[in-house]
This record gives C-alpha cells, structure tokens and sequence, in this order.
C-alpha cells in the first residue's frame, strides 16, 4: 500500500477512530465519491460496539451491523484503513493538512489465513486486554472473532523470545515477520474528524465502591464481555471470584457521573445499559432477580419504551438511592451493599452475587489528547472546529446518536474540501 | 391518606438557610450518598438527606422539632462524597444555627450574635460596663508599681458580679430555649407514627449521665471520617475549657476561704487574694488548661483550612465562635506573661480586652455557638430517651 501521498492533490478525508463513528463517518464520504482513511490504535475496527453483547433497545447483537459496515468497507476503493496506527503530529489547516502517522508492527503480514497454527504453538499467554483481562489470551492471538482485518498478531511482550520462533516456525504462510519495525508516515488530506471515542471510566477511583477491592464487583462493560457469547465465559453469567451462577445482582447507577468528585456530566447510555444488562441475567439465569439503585432513571425519548418492558419483570426490581458503600463478605464472597432507600427513608444493607457498577464514558481525549489544533469542552470532549469531532469522543452517547454525529462529521467534512 | 398533605414552602426560611452558610443547599439532587456515608446517623430516615430536601422546601417545623441536626458532627463525611457539592454538613450546620436563633430568648440577641451587622453593638456592652465600673472606681488609667490586676485595676468583686449576672442572664436563657426546645422535640415526637419516637430506653437521669459520658470519651465524634483530627482538637478545647472552669472555682476556694475562714497558706496550696505563685497546684493546672484550650483551638483553625476544600470554608457564626475563644485564650496568657514580664502598659489593656471577652462568651453562650453544648446535649438525651439513638451508641 502507498503510504506516501505527498503530491497529489489534496483531498482527502482522515477520520481518526475505526469504531462506529469513525466507520459510519468513512462510510458516508466515500460512499458520495470522497477518498477517506481511517486510523485505528488497535489491530482491529469496530471499536467499543465489537465488545457489546447485544444493542439496547432492539437487543441484536452488534456483530451483524459490524459485519455490513466492513463489507461496505471492503467494496469500497474510497477507503482505506490503517490498524495498530496512531496520529503524530497534525500541521496546517482544513483544506490542507499534513498528517505524521505512526504505525506500529503487529508482526503479522497479510498473508495470514488465521489458520491459528501460531497460536498453538505459543506457549505464552497474556491477560486478554478485549475481555479486561477476565481471561486469558496467547500472545499470538486474533483479537477476537469477528476481527476485522481477520489477522492475527503477536503481543510484543515475547519479541525475541524463543515463543516468537516458535510462533514463527509454526506458520505455513510465511505471514509472520519478526522483523518488523514501526512505521511513520505522512498524508495530505483536506479534513479531520476526531472519532477516538470513550474510555470506561476507572472505577477503582470511586473508592467507597470498592471495585478492584471486592473481587464480584465488576463494571457494565466487563457485563457486556460476560455476558457475551464470544467472552471469557462463553456467555454464561458468573461470578469473578468463584465461577458461581450469578441469581441475585446489583446494578449501581451512576458510578463516577453525575458526580462533581469524579465525572461531573450524566454519561446518557448507563440506564439504558443496565436496563439492557438485566435482560442478560435474566435469560442466561431464569432464577434470577435484579435489583437497579439509581438517582433517576434516564430513558430519553422513546427508550421509556424499554424501560417500561424491563419494568414488567417482576424479577427486577428498582431502588431510588445512590449506593455509596459497598463491602465484601470475605466468608462467602458476598458483596454487602448499602443505601438509602430514599422512598422509604431506610438504610439497606443487601447481599448480592454479584454488583454491576454502571460506570460511566470518558471521552478518550482525557487521556490522549489531539495533537493538533482541537477545541475542547471542560470535560475534554472535542468540539467541532477546524478539527470535527463525531461520535462519543465529542459528547456521551448511545450507537444510534454516535451514527447521526458521524454523518453529519461527514458532510462537514466534505465541506471543509472545497477550503484552500 | 385519607387528606391531601399540603406542604406550604417558607422560603423565607430557604433563604436564611442559605445566608447562614449553606449557600448550596439548593445542589442536593437527593442521591443520597450522604445518609450511607454517615457514620453516626441512625438506620430508620437517616439524616442528612432527609434534611436537605426538607430545607429545600424550608419546612422549618420539621428541621427544629427532631434531634437529628444535633446528631450531626459536622464531620463532612458527607460533603467529602457529595456528588453535587451541595455540602450537607454546611447545611446543618447553618439549620443548627437558625434553631438555636428560634429558640433564642430574648429572641433579638440570637438575631443579633448571628448577624455581622450587630457584632460592635454586641461589643460595646461589656465595654461600657467594664468603663463605668472603672471609671467609678477611678481606675481608669495605667496603675504603677507591681502589677496587680485584682488590687490597682478590676477589683475580684467587681468581676464576680459583673460575671454572675452573666452567667445567670445565660442560665434563663439556656433554659428557655431548651425548655422549648425538649417541648418541641416531644411534640414532633407525638406527631410521628414511627415506632422509633415510642421506645423509650429509660430513665432520663441515667440518659443524662450516659450522654455526658459520651461526651467526655468523644465515642459520636470519633465516628467521623474526613475531619478525623476536629475530635481530638475539640477534645483539646472541651477539656481545657472545663479545666479552667475547675480552676475558677479552686481560685474561688483559695479567696473565700482566706476572707471569710481566714485559711492561711497551708501546705502547697496558697490561699489568698491574686495573684497566686506559679508553683501553686491550682496555678499549674490553670496554665495547664490555658495552654490546652491554646493548641485545641489553634488546631480548630488548622483543621478547618485544611479540610476547607473538602468541607466547606466554615460562616460568620462559627468564626465568629472560634474568634471568641482564640481572643480569649490568647489574651488571657498574654495577660499573665505581660504580669510577669511587668509591661504594665500593655498589661492592663490586655487584661481589660479579655474581660470584654468572656463577657462575651458568658453572656451571649446561648445564642452563639456555644450553645451547641446545650442543645446538643438535649437532642442526643432525647433521641436516647425517645430510642432515636442506634442502640451501638447509646
């Protein structure tokens, strides 16, 4: 692939982020005739939505809008994708921008057939950073199923290790390459759409929730990998710390928004995420019961729909009060909660198999920001400027929001084309 | 529910809140974070969540007619977490100043000691009276010779009736406003359908007893969290408080017992007119006291400028209270190294400012925050006797 673009005529779009909004925001350009990159950190496209379980309200899974976008990806000349590759440096202005990219070796060409020979062979594993860390990966590994690219790459923990030869050795393709080095280079395009998305928010710094401390409580997102069927427990619902069915969980609204301590704006998906997640455990584990603690419950528009659906259940009950202690049971691994039922004006102190705390989206720009000129809210959420933004990494929100900013960062960015 | 509960807002009373120091009040979202982080409020309707919405609505009636702002600490526990820095702590704080303002009698000096305005009208009181005594007695310049304050400058008898109608002035006080207030509690109690205003846990002189016990241990407030170090500095001041109260009254022993038993010097212990030697047992525990009520509130301040970022900066009304008692404290070493040091100059004048003082202090006790130690007592007696109390601190 030519990286260099340096003398053609300048007009192409970079959208950086291959999750859904950089994908929807790529799509939409190219599909109207414009040239479009994306640029993605990991080895793979499908960001955050690769690692849900099924979509709120509808609850089908992601994999299958996944799969049309990166067919759409693949029939279409206009784009082109570049994974494991981050921005260095932006120079210019829209209309004219030089772009540095650096890209680092995946150690894997691709001539790889994902036979997974190298993954046998490897005799290392890693924690598997796509399930965060509920399990455990080869170091020679594909990300996971639905990988788009479909190629598998070696962690770079064992470069120069005998498990590398080994890894080496055992493909029959020649598609791996030990010597790779990383890359940098430049392209010229017109306009940047900032669509690097959301972080979950570390809960470990709530420190009246106890997570990291108390071994069954985990986040919604790690509830997501659970509960799926491609994730460390191939679906089934059970506790971290004893592989217990889970029949009695907690979900804990707001954990880090809405708090001036921690995340001061509401991260609008948690509700809706929690809603959705009780809808997991009560199918994988019919006995089960749910109990949500919340402030308030945000179902905006036509989401009180669903609310009212999982309300039905009389399985899943809700509790008006903020949990603000959470402790463990170290006899039984338990995990103690305590709240004010703020309806009944009582304390609760209830057990649970597990809790699920609904933590919530930090834009991604918290911790890496724009290395160009970007303009952003007090929360680092990027504003469309010179630089657009699209999608979570521009304010909190649902897939179906994330594909309306994205087209509209499309057509924004098709303006920026006509600038000189 | 037969009958519609109207709920009439005073927000009169809102406001007051809010010029009292809890300016924030109207930030509460009603998560309750505060009421599961407390570490002192009772499992049936914890506080403070439930008095942050009710001062929202400025239900006035059902903030006074319930021990719960008294069972508060002010720890800030509650502020630390609090989501929305609607800062609890600072709101009952400033509920528990407009509580002992209502109960206040006569009513226009709990106005007028929470009130900046009123503060040099407050002042001038024991000036002037202070300046008619002198003046009277044709002391009103700098005596010479060896200093002397009870001989050349405010004579012992002087200062004890000056101070005795004080102190009687804030008895009627104190014990209007908590006749009351133990009125209004029982009232509250009476409307309550809770089971826990019913149970009564037993007889109120072993309350009293157990309360004041609890007290000198400090066992409520150690309870709290972020502001650990305040226990232990109003456990400095509460106890240098009451040894110099127990010195007051030694040195009382000492003067009557030499005018009217004609008790010489006997033994260690010097009877006799001020001032007494430093070796003396009742001088050494005074200057003990002294320097305790010192380093306790110095570390009042501290703690509250270290703590300011997490638990509010603190209002006028318990400035005020602390600026009381540094005064005090300060002025009345100062008025014994001055003696020593023989700066009659500076000497009588601090003297005279630290009489001002604790004048102040006595007289104003039950419309300052000095009058914690009153209501608080009778709140936590009552939630004792009324089983509003968690058995684990009764």
């Amino acid at each position: 692939m030519a990286h260099e673009m340096s003398g053609a005529p300048v007009s192409g779009i970079l959208v950086v982020g291959g999750g859904i909004s950089g994908i929807t925001t790529a799509l939409e350009a190219a599909e109207v005739g414009h040239e479009v990159f994306i640029v993605e950190k990991n080895p793979y496209l499908g960001g955050r939505v690769a690692q849900l379980y099924k979509y709120f309200p509808k609850l089908c899974p992601p994999a299958c809008g996944l799969e049309i976008n990166f067919q759409r990806i693949k029939k279409n000349r206009n784009v082109k994708y570049f994974t494991l590759t981050e921005v260095e440096k932006i120079s210019g202005a829209p209309g004219n921008y030089d772009v540095t990219l650096k890209e680092t070796p995946g150690y894997v060409n691709s001539n790889c057939t994902c036979c997974g020979k190298c993954a046998e062979a490897c005799d290392v594993e890693i924690p598997n950073e796509f399930n965060f860390g509920m399990d455990k990966t080869k170091a020679a590994y594909l990300p996971h199923e639905m990988a788009f690219p479909q190629r598998y790459v070696l962690h770079p923990s064992i470069l120069g290790t005998s498990a590398a030869q080994k890894c080496k050795d055992a493909c029959q393709y020649n598609a791996i390459d030990l010597d790779m080095k990383p890359k940098t280079f430049t392209l010229k395009v017109a306009s940047i759409v900032w669509a690097t998305g959301w972080n979950p928010y570390d809960a470990k710094k709530i420190d009246n929730l106890s997570f990291g401390k108390v071994k069954n409580v985990i986040t919604n997102i790690m509830m997501e990998r659970l509960a799926a069927p491609n994730g460390p427990t191939k679906g089934k619902i059970v506790r971290p710390s004893d592989g217990k069915a889970v029949q009695n969980i907690a979900f804990v609204q707001c954990a880090g928004s809405r708090d001036e301590n921690h995340l001061p704006f509401c991260s609008y998906i948690c509700c809706l995420a929690s809603l959705k997640q009780t809808t997991y455990i009560r199918e994988a584990n019919p006995k089960s019961k749910a109990t949500i603690f919340y402030i308030d419950l945000r179902t905006p528009g036509r989401y009180e729909k669903f609310y009212k659906k999982v309300k039905a259940d009389t399985n899943v009950s809700f509790v008006k009060g903020k949990v603000a202690k959470i402790e463990e049971d170290a006899s039984t691994g338990d995990v103690l909660v305590t709240v004010e039922d703020t309806l009944a004006g009582k304390k609760l102190h209830e057990k649970f198999d597990m809790v699920v705390l609904a933590a919530g989206m930090e834009p991604s720009t918290s911790a890496v920001k724009v290395p160009g000129n970007a303009k952003y809210d007090e929360n680092n959420f990027v504003i469309s400027g010179e630089i657009l933004s699209t999608g979570c990494v521009r304010k909190p929100c649902d897939v179906m929001s994330s594909g309306q900013t994205a087209t509209g960062a499309a057509l924004k960015a098709i303006q920026m084309l006509g600038r000189r | 529910m037969a009958e519609a509960n109207v709920i009439k807002p005073d927000l009169e009373f809102v406001k007051k809140i809010m010029n009292s120091g809890g300016e924030s009040l109207k930030k509460c979202y009603q998560c309750a974070t505060c009421s599961v982080v407390c570490n002192v409020t009772p499992e049936d309707k914890p506080f403070p969540r439930k008095e942050m919405i009710q001062a929202q609505w400025g239900l006035k009636d059902k903030l006074f007619s319930n021990p719960d702002i008294w069972l508060c600490h002010q720890c800030s526990d509650c502020t630390a977490y609090c989501p929305r820095g609607a800062k609890p702590g600072e709101v009952l704080g400033a509920i528990r100043k407009l509580s002992i303002e209502h109960y206040a009698f006569p009513s226009f000096l709990g106005k007028a000691v929470g009130d900046p305005k009123y503060l040099l009208g407050l002042l001038a009181v024991p000036v002037v009276i202070f300046l008619t005594v002198l003046g009277y007695l044709g002391h009103l310049r700098i005596p010479e010779g060896e200093i002397s304050y009870a001989e050349k400058f405010m004579p012992v008898l002087a200062v004890e009736a000056i101070f005795i109608a004080a102190a009687l002035f804030a008895c009627l006080g104190f014990f209007a406003g908590v006749v009351r207030y133990w009125r209004d509690l029982k009232s509250g109690a009476e409307l309550s359908t809770n089971k826990w205003q019913r149970m009564v846990k037993g007889p109120i002189p072993v309350i009293i007893i157990n309360t004041i016990l609890e007290f000198m241990t400090h066992r409520r407030f150690q309870k709290c969290e972020v502001t650990k170090d305040r226990s232990n500095a109003h456990m400095f001041v509460f106890f240098g408080f009451a040894g110099l109260a127990i010195a007051a009254v030694w040195a009382l022993v000492y003067l009557y017992g030499y005018e009217f038993f004609g008790i010489k010097t006997s033994g260690i212990f010097n009877f006799g007119l001020s001032p007494y030697p430093l070796h003396d047992p009742m001088k050494i525990f005074a200057n003990i006291s002294a320097l305790a009520l010192f380093a306790g509130i110095l570390q009042v301040i501290m703690n509250r400028k270290n703590n300011a970022e997490k638990a509010g900066n603190g209002s006028y009304y318990d400035w005020l209270f602390i600026s009381i008692i540094l005064t005090i404290v300060t002025t009345g070493i100062l008025s014994e190294v001055l003696r020593l040091a023989d700066i009659a100059a500076l000497a009588y004048p601090v003297y005279f400012i630290h009489l001002v003082f604790v004048f102040f202090l006595f007289a104003y006790a039950p419309f300052s925050k000095m009058a914690h130690m009153a209501y608080r007592t009778t709140a936590l007696v009552f939630a004792k006797y009324s089983g509003r109390e968690d058995k684990k601190y009764s």
